[in-house]
């Protein structure tokens, strides 16, 4: 419980802090030498992210392990251990010409047997998104060891875009080949191609990675050492980060208010950009099977009432932009977004959400108020809980009582992922490299999978939508496939199961003499091998 | 020799407690993940042995524990004795230091607080021992941490040694030394104010003793009375109360833990509770108790040659 506590008292400890006296500079880097000191959290339990992929797993593993492809900030693959690649005529097979003269860090050379041994017998099998990511491969032919192709049942554009070291990191063969994959040591003591090797773990306090000196990309990396430290006090981050013993605090670790505070520091400013390739969206999920959820007008009428603009610019402190739908406008390049939908930020939101509501027959009772709703908190931090009392407020407004329900990650996953206890809940979703990769498990029927977190818990079906979704998935010409996306957009906005709030910006926050921190669209979760130090 | 049975009922008590709490491992995992597959979770199950009756798991757990096998924690892919021995030397030289700045202290204080009855010297030591009783430990420590970590810039702000500072030899216990100030001064503060209080009251008592009285009458000097005679006597609450401070100390760490970032068995607690990995929790708990044990038995020990009416039976 006291973790909440703990959270709770940031703010006011931050503005103590800035109020006593100018922040002392630079003692802390002293001595370092060219080593660059990032903060995380929580700290990985296990750091090979072909087998894991939670967030700061994929943090570390990225500087360790390389994919076969990398993508530039509009998501367009760039070579990596793959320096060339075409797709076949009927989409249904993919050549990746690789790399020659890779070695792992124990000095083995990296060959095709490595690529087809990683993605089917590793990250298809043991890595949580590997089945959506890989979906129909169905074998990889190694004509010489340094061409792999990849089979597919049928044609899938989405793969493409998700090969990168943080969704299909290569292994080493060598290493896991007949053992227990899941236990194998090497998942502690990780062998990659990286720019940075393994080099020690203190439990509990860091992770020191150094310099790979054969990587394959000449004179990278910059750094000699990248330490990743962790500190489970928020308050305590961001005294790290001010006092210059942490270069870098990745995105979650200091909560949004003292990012605003710190970045006005003389030493300190913002990393933005590099979570394109997660496409992050924060929103309300409703349980459309319940009453009076079950009703169209009413998942409008409570998508109405809320300020998205209000809650962006105040509980989260500018770190987003409103959502108009399902998929964010980080895939606009690829031309698969539209505004063009029902638009839920109009001048009389308000009137229309009672209108809506009075139509439904849900006239307001005693005190005005048409019926009570419960809203479960993600437990992701403390803003969640804010923005729980907005809403609550917001649907006062309409005539609906909100009340709110804060438990830890283990109880919150039983209840509503497990047992569907709850008629709403926030949290924020991953649309990955491709709307097909990371957001059509929240709309298709086959992904009602009770007991399986992060699935469609709204319970949405709907037999057009699914179609869609199908389409989507197979189809190879670009415009046609925007267009699809155009439909499933409009579709699902008209029928509201999940409300959509903000599209998330996961700035980290860095140390000014940290130069080149976001160059791909993986940003603090690529190699970071063009990243230096200054002065 | 009840020691023994006293750690069979904490590990009981402790595994039903735990295992009232809802959620369980995989799920914590999948959560983590951020995805899951069905194929995913029951692999998790499985491994983690939550296929099986309670009982049996329980059962299973008594006879480990009663072997020193402490179990594997999938999780942390490692053996649980070797992520606790990891840990324990941070927690104990935390704990240690922060006892034995509190005895100190609050010996030192305590007796200086009765020696100087109605002086300003008192008022003032009274008046910090109330503030120190009376603060969050946490609030205390992010306060330090502003005041001396980022203002003064004398002392890190958290960790146990410099990220990428010298691993070895002196000047590694050097920078232990310097990272382990805020936390050990932070954890010991609340016993010193209690030792502190407790001195002072034990100390004016033993001065009302006919002893002392003895003693002047025979023309002892007040400055060796105090310290040969009075001190000794004051002193054996305070000893009682270190038996009682170790509990304590390892129950306070994982604040003191998680506000400075040391990696001690706190923070493992800590994380190993939100993620349901009872197995490593119980670990904890368990040898948590056998240092407590100890510790107490220590603390009996040292009362036997203090005080010589005390006997070893």
């Amino acid at each position: 419980m006291f973790r909440r506590q703990l959270m709770g008292s940031v703010p006011a400890i931050g503005g103590l802090a800035s109020g006593l006296v100018a922040p002392a500079a630079v003692r802390a880097q002293q001595g370092r030498g060219n080593t660059l000191v990032v903060v995380t959290t929580p700290e990985p339990t296990v750091l090979t992210n072909a087998i894991n992929s939670a967030p700061s797993v994929a943090e570390l593993g990225t500087k360790i392990y390389d994919g076969l492809l990398e993508y530039d900030m509009g998501m367009q693959p760039i070579p990596s251990l793959a320096e060339s690649w075409e797709v076949s005529a009927d989409g249904k097979s993919v050549t990746f010409k690789l790399r020659q003269g890779v070695t792992w860090h124990d000095g083995q050379p990296f060959t095709s047997a490595d690529v087809a041994f990683s993605l089917l017998e590793v990250i298809k099998k043991f890595h949580p998104r590997g089945p959506g990511n890989l979906g129909p491969l169905e074998a990889v032919d190694t004509p010489d060891a340094h061409t792999a192709i990849l089979r597919l049942a049928h044609p899938y554009p989405p793969m493409m875009k998700g090969l990168s070291s943080m969704e299909c990191p290569i292994v080493a063969k060598h290493l896991y080949e007949g053992t227990d994959i899941r236990n194998n040591p090497a998942n502690n003591r990780p062998v990659g191609t990286g720019p940075f090797r393994f080099a020690e773990w203190n439990r509990g306090s860091s992770i020191v990675l150094e310099k790979n000196p054969n990587y394959w990309r000449p004179g990278r990396p910059h750094l000699d050492r990248l330490i990743f430290r962790f500190i489970n006090d928020p308050a305590t981050r961001a005294a790290a980060l001010e006092s210059g013993e942490v270069d870098v605090a990745f995105f979650g670790t200091i909560n949004p208010a003292e990012m605003r505070r710190l970045a006005g520091l003389p030493s300190i400013e913002i990393a933005r950009g590099g979570y394109e390739a997660l496409a992050p969206v924060m929103l309300l999920e409703l349980n459309t099977r319940k009453a009076p959820l079950d009703d169209k007008r009413v998942r409008q009428a409570l998508a109405y009432a809320i300020d998205r603009k209000f809650i962006v610019d105040n509980i989260w402190y500018g770190f987003g932009k409103p959502a108009v739908g399902p998929i964010s406008s980080v895939y606009a390049p690829s031309g698969l977004y539209t505004d063009d939908v029902l638009r839920y930020d109009v001048p009389d939101r308000v009137a229309r959400a009672n209108a809506l509501l009075d139509q439904a027959g849900l006239r307001r009772g005693a005190g005005g108020i048409r019926f009570e709703i419960t809203q479960d908190v993600g437990p992701y931090g403390d803003d969640y809980r804010r923005m729980g009392e907005y809403m609550r407020q917001a649907y006062n407004r309409i005539g609906v009582r909100l009340n709110l329900r804060t438990v830890d990650q283990a109880t919150y996953v039983r209840r509503v992922y497990g047992e569907y206890d709850f008629d709403m809940t926030s949290g924020w979703y991953v649309g990955m490299g491709d709307p097909t990769l990371g957001v059509q498990r929240q709309y298709v029927t086959s992904n009602i999978r009770q007991g399986i977190p992060f699935n469609n818990v709204a319970r949405y079906s709907d037999p057009e939508n699914d179609r869609l979704w199908a389409e989507a998935a197979t189809e190879t010409d670009p415009a046609k496939r925007g267009q699809i996306f155009q439909a499933i957009q409009r579709k699902l906005v008209e029928d509201s199961p999940i409300i959509w709030i903000m599209e998330m910006e996961l700035v980290a926050l860095q140390n000014k003499r940290v130069k080149n921190l976001i160059t791909t669209a993986l940003g603090v979760r690529g190699g970071l091998y063009e990243t230096k130090l200054e002065g | 020799m009840q020691g023994l049975p006293t750690i069979f009922l904490i590990v009981t008590f402790n595994f039903f407690l735990l295992h009232l709490a809802p959620g369980d491992p995989a799920s914590v995992m999948a959560g983590e993940a951020g995805a899951a597959t069905p194929e995913y979770m029951a692999q998790l199950r499985a491994q983690f042995g939550l296929d099986q009756p309670l009982l049996v798991q329980y059962l299973r757990y008594v006879w480990n524990v009663a072997t020193l096998d402490f179990g594997y924690s999938f999780r942390y892919q490692e053996s649980n004795l070797s992520l606790i021995m990891g840990r324990m030397a941070a927690t104990l030289l935390l704990a240690g230091s922060s006892i034995l700045i509190s005895v100190g202290l609050g010996t030192l204080l305590g007796l200086i607080a009765a020696m100087r009855r109605n002086r300003i010297e008192a008022a003032l030591i009274l008046l910090v021992t109330v503030l120190a009783y009376a603060s969050p430990i946490f609030w205390l420590g992010l306060m330090f941490i502003v005041v001396f970590a980022i203002q003064l810039g004398w002392v890190p702000t958290s960790g146990m040694v410099t990220a990428g500072g010298p691993g070895a030899g002196l000047g590694h216990w050097l920078d232990v030394a310097h990272h382990l100030v805020l936390p050990a001064v932070t954890l010991s503060l609340f016993y010193m104010a209690l030792y502190t209080r407790l001195m002072r009251a034990s100390v004016l008592e033993n001065l009302r003793m006919n002893y002392v009285t003895t003693a002047r009458a025979k023309g002892v000097a007040p400055r060796r009375l105090v310290l040969r005679h009075v001190l000794r006597n004051a002193v054996l609450p305070i000893v009682t109360m270190a038996g009682v401070q170790v509990g304590g100390a390892l129950g306070g760490s994982v604040v003191v833990e998680a506000v400075f970032g040391w990696p001690g068995l706190g923070q493992l607690a800590f994380e190993a509770l939100f993620a349901r990995d009872l197995n490593l929790l119980l670990g904890i708990l368990t040898l948590s108790s056998v240092v407590v044990v100890l510790a107490n038995l220590l603390v009996d020990l040292v009362h036997s040659i203090i005080d010589p009416r005390v006997a070893l039976s």
